[in-house]
């Protein structure tokens, strides 16, 4: 008998613990890409329904979504994975928005001096390394290697660089002292205060980089809309972001 | 299975890598393995716990504390730099000693067991009958023990290959330089249509693997069958 009050008692447990799941499903899951973290934080705040956000690189996030994640938005770092996502069929295609725009920056420790001249990037790495996103894999290492090939620095630097798979990394790496200089995203850099810019990359050097962003089911409509306003748009510019043109 | 020549090179470093730390580790696992199992000092559960502890915490914590420690501008790495002119940081002997803390708890235990396991009256009478120390180690413990050794070894080893977390916190992930197999394997699977390269180099993983598996057992077995030998011959 006592055995059975028991079992009612954890049913009743189990029951108050799993119901709020099925019954509230009104919140927004939105998965995004690690650069974005601090403008999407705010940028949620503004939503009337609640968001939950989770973030990681690109590639990650793309291949949980293809593998069902329960996301109803999408942000990445780099259009091929959102290409690679739509010829999938994993998002609605007329929800793919452009939200924001980034830029390479060079980053040395606090009080570095600005470089006036890519070349003399060697000097001042010496004997340590550049900190960069991984060339292949990493939206930011590659719009680095497009930006030091186009330079003429690529072959020269090739055999210095402290090539890590994620770009905030390479942050942490340069505001740790661990390298002299490294190659992030502009709004990257705005979140260190550990670090210097020394050298914007010229936007002409390599392509242009865009964080698209898409609705993955209907809710998720919602979430791109309010991405759009011009209240967001301030939010991704005080962060480091530029935003496209077009924003309404 | 044919490979590019960026999975080659990471096929080939993750190889020498793997061997180079079996190597290294094995002597000082075997001598910390005799320390916990036949050592009676002050602070042998503090030792236990230190060695243990790679086992414990999450692997990129652990490249975390290597590249404090061992960077360019960490204590141990900025001593090694001025004196030496070693860096080990963003290189692979730097991925050599991330596998060597990372497969040393696997190696001890192994070898700690066998050691146990050895029957010290044996040893006894080795030395009632005349043999020194050393000629006791080597006549009859390290037969005894070296079913254990190779399976520490392996361990280690396979340990070594599979290495990931602090591997790529540590050395990052430098194509050629330091790009071992599981970096390449991540970062193939961090662009669209990278599967197949990445399938390909899990195949050679998995022999890699199904190798050193047997190569052991063939070991074991040799020695068991000399163990053997022996005992009949006396």
């Amino acid at each position: 008998m006592k055995c059975a009050r028991h079992i009612k008692k954890l049913a009743l447990i189990c029951a108050a613990l799993f119901a709020p799941v099925g019954a509230v499903r009104a919140d927004v899951t939105v998965f995004a890409a690690a650069s974005l973290r601090g403008a999407m934080d705010e940028i949620a705040a503004l939503s009337d329904t609640p968001v939950t956000l989770s973030y990681a690189g690109s590639g990650t996030i793309a291949r949980q979504i293809a593998q069902g994640a329960p996301a109803d938005v999408v942000i990445l770092a780099h259009p091929h994975w959102m290409d690679w996502l739509a010829s999938n069929g994993a998002i609605l295609p007329d929800s793919r928005v452009v939200i924001a725009n980034n830029s390479l920056v060079v980053i040395g420790p606090k009080n570095a001096e600005r470089i006036t001249n890519p070349g003399e990037i060697q000097i001042r790495l010496g004997q340590g390394r550049l900190a960069m996103g991984q060339r292949d894999s990493v939206p930011a290492g590659i719009y680095a290697q497009q930006w030091l090939e186009n330079a003429g620095l690529w072959n020269t630097l090739n055999t210095q660089l402290a090539e890590v798979e994620n770009v905030r990394f390479a942050l942490a790496l340069v505001a740790r002292g661990e390298t002299p200089l490294g190659v992030v995203y502009n709004s990257d850099a705005q979140a260190e205060p550990k670090v210097e810019v020394v050298y914007n990359v010229p936007e002409d050097t390599h392509d242009q980089i865009r964080y698209p962003a898409a609705a993955i089911t209907t809710e998720g409509n919602n979430f791109i809309t309010l991405l759009t306003t011009v209240k967001a748009s301030h939010m991704l510019k005080s962060h480091g972001f530029t935003t496209p043109k077009a924003a309404k | 299975m044919i490979l590019d020549a960026a999975s080659r090179d990471a096929l080939q470093l993750s190889l020498l890598v793997a061997c180079t730390a079996t190597i290294v580790a094995l002597p000082i696992a075997l001598w910390v393995a005799w320390l916990l199992a036949r050592g009676q000092f002050r602070g042998k559960a503090l030792l236990s716990a230190l060695v243990h502890l790679p086992l414990v915490l999450p692997p990129v914590v652990t490249g975390y504390l290597l590249l404090i420690g061992f960077g360019r501008a960490g204590p141990i790495g900025k001593f090694l730099y001025e004196v030496f002119g070693i860096t080990l940081a963003f290189r692979w002997t730097g991925a050599v000693l991330a596998a060597v803390i990372m497969g040393f708890p696997l190696m001890v235990r192994a070898m700690r067991l066998a050691i146990e396991a050895v029957d010290t009256k044996l040893e006894h009478a080795a030395a009632t009958l005349g043999a020194s120390p050393t000629s006791v180690f080597a006549t009859v413990t390290l037969p005894l023990i070296t079913p254990g050794i190779l399976a520490g070894a392996v361990m280690g080893f396979a340990k070594a290959i599979g290495e990931f977390g602090a591997t790529i916190t540590f050395v990052a992930n430098i194509p050629g330089q330091t790009q071992t197999l599981p970096s390449a394997i991540y970062s193939f699977l961090q662009v669209p249509g990278g599967e197949s390269r990445a399938i390909a180099l899990v195949l050679w993983a998995c022999v890699i693997a199904i190798a050193a598996v047997v190569l052991s057992e063939w070991l074991a077995q040799r020695v068991a069958k000399r163990i053997r030998g022996i005992e009949g011959d006396t």
